[in-house]
Parts: structure tokens; sequence; C-alpha cells
């Protein structure tokens, strides 16, 4: 797909994010929601990396401590070799114009009270010299990239539709020509009839502008349409981190196998021979997750391991990574899918 | 908006109209007589002759339509008499105080400055107060400025003004004699000492209304900022690399102010009323007092006359506060 | 001594001169405050005590009274009487003759023709004039020349002082108030409110309800009067904050009718800023007991009429031993301190007129329950409260809604509960128990209770009008639509007939025997009425004013022309 050998654009390292819980009468700190705990993972530049989970799993989270709109707990984010992380409060504001995120809900991300093109032109007035006729061009500029008319640039975003808000919202993120956008479930409330016509323009901009995606989503479908690579998440952590191709076709970790088998499957054939895996019981609190693997608690394949040890997110084939105790040896183990498989050979591990 | 807003007024008057007849048969029917205050040196047929010579021996609805005409014919005619030296309400009668036999809206007339001045500048001020503190409470939620803030809105919401008043009194008039406890309504501000004067006597009238009025906005304007800290317009804003004075004062201060603005549009028929007992406190003698004191004498004319004002004044800031509300937030188009 | 020192006593002898030969408007304003604020400067269209004050400024009768209750000229060279010819044998006439060359504020002569026409003014049926009763039983008033008047009765009247005398009557002036006889007279916004008179000062402005400016009289009758250039009367607030207004802060120089709490007032008068000064007039805090029936069981129309006599009130010894259980000198402290004093007389001043009756100052409970036991009154089936023939001694007590009246009733309400009477408290809302609505139950006139607690007094200082008022026409009733002043439906031929006397009497210490006579009828003898307190009005006054001389007989204000600045 994209060219497997460029730099890392973004670098993920042992990030967490920790929301404190206070109770009691006099407020004190006795616990966190651990949205996301200790996650690394790196970007290449042009790549899309999916990024899914179910709901609640910390993705979100996960990409708004990318960008900084929370401060992360702990952990290195580098972006465009500069740890986003650390940065003082202004020093980032000047990093901003170089990532910018698409947001799920595009009314609600829209300030009600500005006009399109203030919108737009904003972060241009912020961090740009433009005169007022270059910001107009620019933002014209801009509307034609995503489609919208430029008639339309002193309409307010209630005026719009759904669909259109979004393109907006991409406007808005791609004014500053970042290298890096995250885009939070940028579908989720789109029409489903909307939803490919949004994708194909993120595609679109990727292809022209050399842009590189963290690409949020709960939708496996459209991740398998538009991601490189994809990464599962479960409870605030990465439980398997696969080329796309690989991770559709044969997921490694229980809770992507399990994730993977409700997705619809265009091919009739395979989708009356696969089954389903149901998971039971629910979500545990991120305020309080299990002792070993997160997963323990729902796994089919649950072994005494994991009820005391946390699995690292270890590479187990060439490019693969799972966390996972089934996966610490190199052997194949019953039950799985097992193997040594490269990427090449992925049609082989369906054999089940 | 022009068609809605002509709509709207077109509406209002059949509703005042009724209110009026309402508050005219509530003031009538509530107990008690305009000559009560008269000592019981005056026997009762000089009482009675009193009465009549008021008119208030007459039936309640020949009283009713003599007093809608007066109000809606013979004082604003007299009010035109007046600018263009017409004769239009020839000899009729205007609407009497029966308290004080003079015309009501002469009252009213000189009852309208202080008010103004003292509630209004309260009023100003509170807003002013309040609207720094609601920001930053709500930016800073939970933090000391904010408890403080909330503990300084709990008492000026729970403090009644004679008590706050009488505080102030004791303290800045009685001990350190700062300001005095009697408002002056004869001072005319001429100079830059009778101005130093004004302020002194409206300085503890505003302090306690003002405490009592930026009580109540401040907590609006903290809630609505709170509302609007975490919508993901914010975050988009933030996102964008705006600094945190353009994120707050731009992006979410604008949005908070509507429901704010609205708000304080519908209070501003409240600085028209008074306030009753700051009035009467410190002597302002507006028309919170005036209303009070017409209650107390059965001043029947003088309180429906007031009552219904307010409830004009009142369906016209409704209006005002829905045009605002329209005119600042584009997503509110008025049919 | 040297000559710094002698030059200081020179200037200090200097500065004092004024003060001693006194100027008009020498000594800047005076500063005046009232709880409740002026709504109207003409007395007879008013009856408020607070506009009459204020109007006493401006406006002046022909005489009026002193600060002992003697009668003194204003605007008349002498007092008519008997003796001097000013009124006529068989007592149906009475000249006034006014002083020579006395100018209204504008300049104009007074003359006999503004008397004449203040008359008609306020006798007109039109005009709804508060004073009326002031000319009652005049037959004329005729203008003998410019400056004599002649005032005819219909019949002999033994006191003919009453129009024209005291602050309630004074003189208006016939060209400023002649548009305003009858049904105009209400209209009259600017006579009304800004009156031309004779008094030592002149309105200058005007705010109803709220503020009097007055200067002084450039033609004030003495030319060295009033020693203040100008007068403000600030109204509004309440009786503490006049009071503060002047003995704390000093903002003001006089406060009417500052009557608080009296520990307050000790805190106050302890500043050293001012003092406080009573005026003891007529006015007595009473219950009054009920003759007749108020049960709620009768018919409408013959509930508490005198159908029904009263159950056991009608009893004298009930009523002497309600009367025997209360302490009127606790009630007093608790109530007025300085501003009051004890009681048994409903005719307590002036001292000419008032009974010497002290019997009721001691509280006996132990006399109380005696008297009842004796009179068949004794609790016989133990639950506290006596009774006779199945008649329970249990009593609706009630006033007005006021702070003071409140405690009485409780305090009252437990010494009666020591002698075994039950007691029920009522509070009624001042305006409608004074309001005098035929169509309420809670008026003082219908008195639908037992027992009812108010203040009354009498205007000026013969007391006759206020005795006639027990007599038995003039108790309320349905067939006169509830007016009248016999409250407790009270009815004795004797005192008729002693009323009668009362009136055609014309020697003075004859009068006076009357009337003392009349109050102990209804007091000591009979306990119908029970007196309490005897209330004065408590007013301020700041060290810095000189001049006050508190009156209870006529305006408070009566003198403000000899009022001056203490330096």
């Amino acid at each position: 797909m994209r060219d497997a050998s460029a730099p890392d654009l973004v670098q993920v390292d042992g990030l967490k994010m920790y929301f404190p819980v206070y109770s009691g009468v006099l407020r004190r700190h006795s616990g966190d929601i651990k949205a996301v705990d200790d996650v690394s993972f790196t970007i290449r530049a042009g790549e899309t990396l999916g990024l899914v989970g179910e709901s609640g799993c910390g993705k979100s989270t996960l990409g708004r401590a990318m960008l900084r709109l929370y401060d992360p707990t702990a952990g290195r984010v580098v972006i465009d070799g500069e740890d986003i992380a650390r940065l003082s409060p202004e020093a980032l504001r000047k990093k901003r114009p170089t990532m910018q995120m698409v947001f799920q809900d595009p009314q609600a991300s829209l300030n009600p009270r500005m006009s399109l093109s203030s919108i737009i032109g904003e972060p241009l007035v912020e961090h740009t010299a433009l005169t007022t006729a270059q910001r107009q061009d620019r933002i014209y500029e801009l509307m034609d990239q995503v489609g919208l008319n430029r008639r339309f640039a002193n309409r307010f975003p209630h005026e719009f539709s759904g669909g259109q808000r979004q393109r907006i919202g991409i406007a808005r993120a791609l004014a500053l020509n970042p290298k890096f956008i995250v885009c939070d479930e940028p579908i989720a409330a789109l029409d489903v009839s909307i939803q490919a016509q949004v994708v194909n323009l993120l595609e679109d901009l990727q292809d022209k502008l050399g842009l590189t995606y963290l690409f949020i989503s709960h939708d496996l479908s459209m991740v398998r349409h538009i991601a490189d690579r994809v990464a599962v998440m479960y409870l605030g952590r990465i439980v398997e981190l696969s080329p796309r191709d690989d991770l559709y076709a044969r997921p490694l970790h229980p809770y992507a196998e399990a994730l993977l088998s409700a997705v619809n499957e265009p091919n009739p054939e395979r989708a009356r021979t696969r089954s389903r895996i149901l998971l039971k019981g629910d979500l545990p609190s991120p305020a309080n997750p299990p002792k070993g693997c997160n997963f323990c608690t729902r796994c089919p394949k649950v072994f005494d391991r994991c009820l005391t040890e946390k699995p690292a997110l270890v590479q187990v084939e060439p490019g693969r990574k799972v966390a996972c105790h089934l996966f610490q040896t190199l052997k194949p183990t019953a039950g799985s899918t097992g193997g040594f498989h490269t990427q090449d050979d992925f049609q082989q591990g369906v054999t089940l | 908006m022009l068609t809605f807003t002509l709509r709207r007024l077109l509406l209002a008057l059949p509703t005042l109209l009724f209110i009026s007849l309402i508050i005219f048969l509530l003031v009538d029917l509530a107990p008690g007589s305009p000559m009560s205050e008269i000592p019981l040196t005056v026997p009762p047929e000089v009482r009675q002759k009193m009465i009549e010579a008021l008119g208030a021996d007459q039936p309640v609805f020949v009283r009713y339509i003599l007093w809608l005409r007066q109000f809606f014919w013979v004082e604003p005619a007299t009010l035109i008499d007046g600018w263009f030296g017409l004769n239009l309400a020839g000899n009729e009668q205007r609407i009497l105080s029966w308290q004080s036999r003079s015309p009501v809206f002469t009252v009213i007339g000189q009852r309208i400055p202080q008010t103004l001045t003292v509630i209004g500048t309260a009023y100003l001020l509170g807003i002013a107060i309040a609207i720094p503190i609601g920001i930053y409470s709500a930016y800073r939620q939970y933090s000391f400025f904010d408890q403080l803030g909330t503990l300084v809105a709990m008492i000026g919401f729970s403090v009644p003004t004679f008590f706050s008043g009488t505080l102030f009194i004791i303290i800045f008039a009685v001990w350190l004699h700062w300001f005095p406890t009697k408002y002056d309504t004869t001072l005319l501000v001429t100079d830059w000492p009778s101005f130093v004067l004004q302020l002194k006597q409206m300085a503890m009238p505003v302090m306690v209304l003002a405490l009592a009025n930026a009580a109540a906005i401040s907590r609006y304007m903290r809630s609505s900022m709170l509302e609007n800290m975490g919508q993901d317009y914010v975050r988009t804003a933030r996102a964008k690399g705006m600094t945190e004075r353009v994120v707050v004062l731009k992006h979410v201060l604008r949005n908070s102010l509507i429901p704010v603005v609205t708000v304080i549009a519908l209070g501003i028929p409240s600085i028209f009323g008074g306030a009753i007992i700051t009035e009467n406190l410190f002597g302002v003698n507006g028309i919170g007092a005036a209303l009070i004191g017409a209650i107390h004498a059965n001043d029947l004319p003088m309180v429906q006359t007031l009552a219904f004002i307010f409830a004009v004044l009142i369906v016209v800031f409704n209006l005002i506060a829905d045009v605002l509300y329209g005119l600042l937030d584009p997503r509110i188009r008025y049919e | 001594m040297n000559l710094k020192s002698a030059l200081l006593g020179a200037v200090c002898a200097f500065a004092m001169a004024p003060a001693a030969f006194a100027e008009r408007g020498t000594d800047g304003e005076v500063k005046l405050t009232f709880p409740q604020a002026v709504s109207i400067m003409n007395p007879y269209l008013s009856s408020g005590t607070k506009d009459i004050f204020a109007a006493s400024m401006v406006v002046e009768p022909l005489a009026g009274y002193d600060d002992t209750g003697a009668l003194i000229a204003k605007l008349v060279s002498e007092i008519p009487s008997v003796e001097n010819g000013g009124i006529s044998e068989d007592l149906t006439s009475i000249t006034w003759k006014l002083l020579p060359g006395l100018l209204w504020g504008d300049g104009s002569p007074v003359t006999a023709a503004d008397v004449v026409f203040t008359g008609q003014y306020c006798m007109d049926p039109a005009g709804g004039c508060a004073q009326l009763s002031k000319f009652e039983g005049i037959k004329s008033i005729e203008a003998v020349d410019d400056a004599t008047v002649k005032i005819t009765f219909n019949a002999p009247k033994p006191n003919p002082f009453t129009a024209f005398v005291g602050s309630t009557s004074p003189v208006l002036q016939k060209a400023q108030f002649a548009a305003c006889m009858g049904a105009a007279a209400p209209t009259c916004t600017d006579p009304n409110s800004m009156p031309l008179g004779t008094g030592p000062f002149k309105v200058t402005g005007f705010t109803v309800n709220d503020t009097v400016s007055m200067e002084a009289n450039a033609n004030y009758r003495d030319a060295t009067k009033p020693a203040f250039a100008s007068a403000v009367i600030k109204g509004g607030g309440d009786a503490e904050g006049s009071a503060r207004a002047v003995m704390s802060t000093g903002e003001f120089d006089y406060a009417w009718n500052t009557q608080i709490a009296p520990d307050s007032q000790a805190a106050m008068a302890a500043e050293g800023k001012g003092v406080f000064v009573v005026a003891f007039g007529t006015l007595v805090e009473r219950l009054e007991m009920n003759m007749t029936d108020p049960s709620a069981d009768l018919p409408e129309g013959e509930r508490a009429t005198v159908k029904h006599p009263h159950p056991f009130l009608t009893d004298i010894n009930v009523r002497k031993a309600l009367s025997m259980a209360i302490d009127r000198q606790t009630l007093t402290e608790v109530g007025y301190g300085a501003g009051g004093a004890p009681t048994c007389n409903i005719v307590p001043a002036p001292a000419l007129y008032a009974s010497d009756n002290t019997g009721c100052l001691t509280q006996d409970i132990e006399g109380a329950k005696a008297l009842l036991e004796a009179a068949g009154w004794v609790d016989t089936n133990g639950d506290g409260i006596r009774e006779k023939d199945g008649k329970n001694l249990s009593i609706l007590y009630q006033s007005t809604v006021n702070p003071i009246r409140q405690d009485f009733q409780a305090l009252i309400k437990d010494w009666w509960a020591e002698i075994g009477v039950e007691t029920e408290l009522k509070a009624i809302d001042p305006s409608v128990f004074f309001g005098g609505d035929a169509g309420s139950p809670d008026t003082f006139q219908k008195f639908y209770a037992d027992v009812e607690m108010y203040a009354n007094n009498f205007d000026g200082t013969d007391p006759e009008a206020y005795l006639t008022q027990y007599k038995c026409d003039k108790a309320p009733s349905p067939e006169n639509q509830w007016q009248g002043e016999n409250m407790n439906r009270f009815c004795d031929p004797a005192y008729d007939a002693m009323i009668a006397e009362l009136s055609g009497t014309r020697d003075e210490a004859k009068r006076a025997e009357l009337a003392k006579k009349l109050n102990d009828m209804v007091t000591k003898d009979s306990s119908i009425v029970v007196p309490l307190v005897h209330r004065g009005t408590l007013s301020a006054h700041s060290n810095a004013l000189g001049g006050v001389k508190i009156n209870a007989w006529d305006s408070e204000l009566w003198n403000v022309a000899d009022w001056f600045r203490v330096k």
C-alpha cells in the first residue's frame, strides 16, 4: 500500500491518560479512570492508522491526548520530531498547525455563532500573516478542496446538512496545512449515504496533500476501507496492531477475533462458514480494570496466567503485534490459528 | 423579525387588557379602605364624605371603565398637550392618587429619576461585577476563587436586603460616617462636590442591590459558561491553536452570553419596579417606595396604575428578550 | 488675662450676639425627617398627622394650643371670651379679630374674606373635607369687616374653639383656592401641595410622599423669625431609621414619631448626639369589652348587636377581674419605654380633665381570682378554665398586626390564664381593622370578638366629643351600617344624661368635674373600657437644635418659628 519505508511521523510511547476520581466529603483523590493505559505505537508519514474498539474503550481519549487536548498523565507523543506531551502552552499553540483533528459531531464542534468563513479563517488569522484578501482566497480554496460551494461562505453552521458540516470541519482542519490529522469518528454522526462521500474525500485529500491520519472509528468496514494498519483497543490498551489485511483475514488476539466476527462479510460464501463469537459479560470499569489481562474477564480462551499478569504488546509475527499470553511464545497454541505467517500468506490462516 | 414583533405586540394587547382587569379586581377586592390611615378622631360621616369625594364609592366596573379611559386616553392626551401646547385632554380628570390627590403620573414622574439612577446603577454594577466573576468561576471551576464566588453568591441570594442594608448603615453610616442614611432626592448634580455627594448617597443602596443582582447573574453566567466550556466547538477552537484568551472570551463567552443577556433583559422591568425594601430603607423614595406606600394607604388608582405599567414593561421586555435572542443567536429565526 | 484671651473673649461675645438677638434666616437649614412621608400639604384633604404637622409650618389657624394645652392667639389679636365680648353671652357666636398688617407668603394682605372662604371650602358637601367635624353646628361665617370674622352657631356652643383653632383647621388663601371648591378640591394639585400661608416657612418644592422643601417666609409677622433660612422635611423609611438619622448619624435635626423598642431608645440616647422628647396627649391604648354576644352561631345582622347580651362580659365582676389581672407597668416597659405611662383613664390629659384614678395600676391576681370565685365563676371540671351556668370564661381577643400589640396580647393572655380565663388571640391587618368596610367581619366596629385592643385619642383639649362616643345611640349596628364609636355597645341612661349636662355646661371647673365622672363611669366603675397605657409621641431632636418645645395639643412643630441652631 503506502510506502512502508517512510519515516515515522508520529511516535507514541507509553502514553497514559488517567482521569482522577474524587470522592467523599473532602473530595479525596480515591482512584483514576485509566482511559488510556500505557499505549505505544508509531504512524509512518502518509499512512492511515485505523483505531478500532467498542465504545468507551478509550480510543477518542487517545486521539485527544495525542493532540494534547487533554494533558496526558505520562508518556511521550512525538509528532514531527517534537514531544507534544511536554511542550510549553505557547510552543504547543505554535505547533498546532502541524496536527489537526476532525471531530465526530460536526454540529457541536462548530461554533454556532460563527460563519463558515470565520470558522475556517480563524486559525489563519491566528497562525499566518495573510492579508484579508489572501485569507479570503485561501478560504475559497479550502472550500473548493472539500467540495463546498463558495456562496456558502457567510452562512452559519446550522444552515448546512450534516455532510456539509463535516466538510467544513475538514476544511477547517486543513486550513493550516497540517501533516497529521486525527479523525475522531468523523463519519459516525452522518447518514450512511454521506459516510462514503466523506471517507472518499479524506482519502482524496490524503493523496493530494500527503496527509497522515489516525482514523478512529467503531465502524470496522469503514476502517477496512481507509486504513493501512489497524490498532484494536480494549479498555485503554492496544491489544493488537496489525496490517489491515492481516487483521481482517486472521485476527490474532481473541478480542480482535470476536470484534471482527461481528463485521458484515461481503463474501456470502465466507459469511456462511464463519461463526460469530459472542462475548459474555460487560466491559469492566476503566476505573477498576482487572488485575491481569484487561480482557481476562470476557476472554473465551482465558487461562491462569491471564488472571495475574498483564500481557505486553509484542511482535509475534512480522509487522504484527499482539498483547496476549497465547502469543508470548513463538509456538502455535491450541485453539489458535497460530504460526509464523507473513503478510503474504494470510489467506492460509483461514483454515478453521 | 419585524412581522414577528408586530404580531407579538398585537397579541399582547388583549392580554394586557385582561391583566389590567384582573389587577383592578384584585386590588379592589383586597380588604382595607382608603380611609384606614385616617385617625379615629375623624367621625364616620366625614369619612363617608371623603370616600364619595374620591369616587371610591362607585361600582367597581364604573371605576374600571373610567380608569381605562383615563389611562389610555386622558393621560396620553395630557402628555401630548404638554409637548405641543394643545388641548386634547380638555378638562378631563387625570388619574388621581387618593392619598396625595396628585395625578398618578406626576408622582411617577417624580419617582422615576431616582429609581433609575439608583436601581439602574445597581443593576449595571451588578452585571459588571457578575460577568467577570461568572467567567472566571467557570473557567477555574472548583478553584478557591470559584468556591469564594459561590459563597458570595449564596450570601447575596440568601441575605435579605433589609438585613444587609441595615448592616451597611450601621457600618458605613453609624460607625464610619462615610455615607448618609437618607437619600436626598432634591440634590441636583451641578458640579464636582455635588456629584461626590450624589455618589456618596447612592453608595449604600447601590451596594446592597448590586450584591443581590450580582449574585444571581454571576450564577447564570457561570452555569452558562460551564455548559459551553465542555462543548466540542471549544475543543475545536483549542485544536485550532487559539490562545486561551480567544477560546474563552470569543468562543465560550459569546455563546454563553446569549442566555445571560436574555436574563438581563428580562430583569430590566424590575429596575422600573424599584426595590421596595431598599428604597424604603434608604429613603430613596422611588417607584418601589411609592408602590408600597400606596398599598398601605389602599390608594387604588396608584396601585392599579403602577401594577399595570409593570405588566406592560414585563410584556415588552419579554418581547425584547426574544428579539435579542434572535439577533444574538443565528440559529434562531422568527418568521 | 493677656491681650490674646481678651480678644478671644471679644470675638466669642461677638459670635454669641446673633443667637441672642436672632435675625431671620441666619441659621442655615433645619432638617426634619418623618417615617411616613408627607402626601399633601392641605390639612382639609388629609387628616394624616404627618401631613398636618408639615402643613403647620406653612399654614396657620387663627389660634392654637401651646405646650400646656392653653389657647394662644396666632393670627388674631386676642382669644375671644365672653368677658372680652368675643363670645356672645348666649354662646351662639364667636368673633375673631385679625392682627393688623398680616400678610400672606406672597405679600398680599390676609383678610376676613380668606377666613370666610376657608369655612365655605371645608363645608362644601362635595369637597370631602377631612376636618368637617370642626365646622359642625356652624350656621354662618361672615366677614364683619376686613379684619373681623363672626361665626354663628345653630345652638349655644360651650366650646366654640373648633373651627380655625389648631393646626388641623388653618386659614387658606382665597385667591389660591377659589377654583378648588367642592368636587374640584382634590384636583387642585398645586395649591394642595404648595399652599400659601402665613406661617414661618413657605413651600419651595414638594415631591409627593418624599420631600418638602421650604424657605423662610419673608412676610412672616415677626421680622426676626424664623432663625432658619430654609427647612426640609424628608419622609420615608421607618421609625428606627428616623431616630438613627438624628441620634446616631446626626444627618437630621428633628425626627417625629420615633417610637422604637425601649432598648434601642436607651442605646441611641446614650450616644449623646440628641435627645428623645415625648408628647403626652390623649392617646390611650385600651381594651374594649364587648357587651353583646359576638358568637358566630347567631345569624348575621343579630351577631354582636344589643339583641343578644354577652354571655359573661355583662357581668361586672368578670370585667373587673380581667382588668385587675393586668400589670400595666410591665406592659409599658415592654412596649413603649419612655414613650408611655400606665393609666387607668380614657381621658388621661389635660390635667384639668384627668381623673385621679390610679386603682388599676397595681396588678392583683389574687384579688381577681377571689372576685371571680365570689361571683360564682369557678373551675368545676378542672380544665383550668372557670365556668358558670355552663358558660366557659373563654375569650376571643383581637387587635391589629403590630409587634407591640402582639407582645401585649401574649402577656395579657398569660395573666388571664392565671386567673382561669382562656384566651384566643387574633391579629388583623390595621387597614382592615380600622378600614370601616361594612362588608368585612374584621373591623373594630363590628367587633366580632369578646375583647379588642387599639388606641384612641381626642383632638384638642376638650373631651366632650370623645366622651360622647360612649352614648347608647353611638353603638355600631347593622341599622347604621356599622358606623359609630361606641364599640362596646355600652348603654347607660345615666351616662347619656350626664353627657347632655356636659354639653350644656360652660363653666370650666364644672365641665372638668363632669368629664372626670364620665371617665370613671366607663373605666373604674364598670370596666367597660380597660385603659392600659397612656401613649406619648416619641420624637427626637439633635443637641444642635434649640427651641424645641414638645406639644401634644397641637402640631409638634407649633413653635418652629422659634427654633434655632445651637452654636
